[in-house]
């Protein structure tokens, strides 16, 4: 193992201390939980789905900086997952907010109440 | 055992910056102190970086502590999330959504994931932005005459502000106390980063080979029956046959290594292909999703028809009259 880990070194960085690790973590906790005030709080459709947007970038901050940490790629290729699941999710958001927004002629989320079941 | 942030002060910093993203978020009355809220928000976060930096023994790059770019991104990433979630105008929202992301990939091109920083951009910045500003300008009422920069009810207010910010930053002083004890336990795998996967791509040797003059004549690298070349990892050399038959070792030039690129796509294709016909599967179904549910359903009857056919065909035949 130590032998392959010379080659690593010479050709990538070194894998991130534990307290730059911590760093990144604490940026992505933070955007998480910004991203979660703005989908309780904002009355707007379009800006509630930006905020689940906020809170995927999150998520992909922890997953790349774990995979660097790491030093395992899979923890990338799950952010192209993730940009994948943002991607579709935002076409079938917009294409519902479209659809709701001809129905009511606005955006608040709450003339939607009666769905609350 | 190393502690990143007294406990208290974290919970203080917390509390700072939810009364900060409190006052900084739209409301009705009066008008909106947000750059104040902004201020003490990133005190508080301020408050938690320079403590984690105490403990990493430097800031910018000193002792453990990132460099100066990781601050310089992590305050404009997390300074254009509470501007998406505080600015009235949702246009605004969305442009500064772009910053965020820009910042994002800021930092994952420090954590050498240029792929993925890459991705992000093309992606998020350059397709999904466009169809949330596309959307936002659709779907936005007119503005009338004598009201041409009010701002709609909802985008005015926001709902139940204290208690949202309460929950989210009890979450964030939860999940910070939890990251900075569980990091410290965390294994550290010393994986090789996929440099390995070097032996697979004999093909990039000969080639790094050639350009730095180190091939003998006519030389190959040797590859066994996988298609992998025989490296010594350590001496960092590798096994040439030359013209003339003989096998020698070659020295790897210094730069020769395995990009980021080389290495995701390895993973990606090589250990999950099932996933990627399943993403591919989900982005089809989005559009057909996408496409049925926007559909502008328009019901014509017999007779309708008829009178649209009437009508196009009278005016087929008034543009004959007038364009000969």
């Amino acid at each position: 193992m130590n032998t392959v880990w010379t080659l690593a070194q010479a050709g990538y960085p070194a894998a991130l201390p534990e307290a730059t690790l911590a760093h990144y973590l604490f940026v992505s906790a933070a955007m998480f939980v910004i991203g979660l005030i703005g989908f309780l709080t904002r009355r707007n459709l379009i800006i509630m789905f930006l905020c689940t947007e906020l809170m995927f970038q999150a998520a992909g901050i922890a997953l790349v900086s774990f995979s660097r940490f790491h030093m395992n790629m899979t923890g990338q290729s799950f952010v192209i997952f993730i940009v994948t699941v943002a991607a579709a999710e935002a076409a079938m958001a917009l294409a519902l907010v479209v659809l709701l927004f001809r129905k009511r002629e606005s955006l608040d989320a709450e003339e939607w109440t009666e769905l609350k079941g | 055992m190393l502690q990143y942030i007294h406990p208290l002060a974290l919970y203080a910093a917390c509390g700072i910056g939810a009364i900060g993203v409190c006052i900084a978020l739209p409301r009705r009355e009066g008008k909106n102190p947000q750059i104040l809220g902004a201020v003490i928000a990133s005190l508080a976060g301020a408050v938690v970086l320079i403590s984690m930096g105490l403990a990493a023994g430097g800031f910018f790059g000193a002792g453990l502590s990132p460099s100066i770019y990781y601050y310089v991104f992590a305050f404009l990433a997390l300074g254009a999330s509470l501007r998406v979630i505080t600015h009235p105008r949702p246009v605004y929202a969305a442009l500064y959504f772009v910053l965020s992301i820009l910042a994002t990939a800021g930092l994952f091109l420090l954590l050498s994931a240029e792929f993925m920083a890459f991705a992000l951009v093309i992606v998020y910045a350059g397709a999904i932005l466009i169809t949330y500003l596309f959307v936002i300008m659709l779907a936005t009422q007119a503005p009338t005459e004598e009201m041409e920069n009010a701002l709609t009810e909802y985008d005015a207010s926001a709902r139940e502000p204290v208690v949202a910010t309460a929950a989210g930053f009890v979450l964030l002083a939860v999940l910070s106390t939890l990251l900075f004890r569980g990091v410290q336990d965390l294994p550290h795998l010393k994986n090789n980063a996929g440099q390995s996967l070097l032996a697979e791509m004999p093909r990039k040797i000969e080639s790094g080979l050639r350009a730095s003059g180190k091939l003998p004549e006519g030389g190959k690298v040797i590859t066994n029956e996988k298609g992998e070349a025989t490296i010594d990892f350590a001496a960092r050399s590798v096994q040439v046959k030359t013209a003339g038959g003989e096998t020698v070792s070659v020295q790897l030039p210094a730069d020769m290594a395995v990009s980021n690129v080389e290495m995701v796509g390895f993973n990606l294709l090589r250990d999950h292909p099932g996933s990627i016909e399943i993403a591919g599967v989900i982005l089809l179904m989005a559009m057909l999703g996408a496409v049925v549910l926007s559909r502008k359903q328009v019901q014509l009857d017999e007779d309708a028809k008829e009178r649209h056919a009437k009508s196009l065909a009278a005016e087929f035949a008034q543009g004959a009259e007038t364009n000969p």
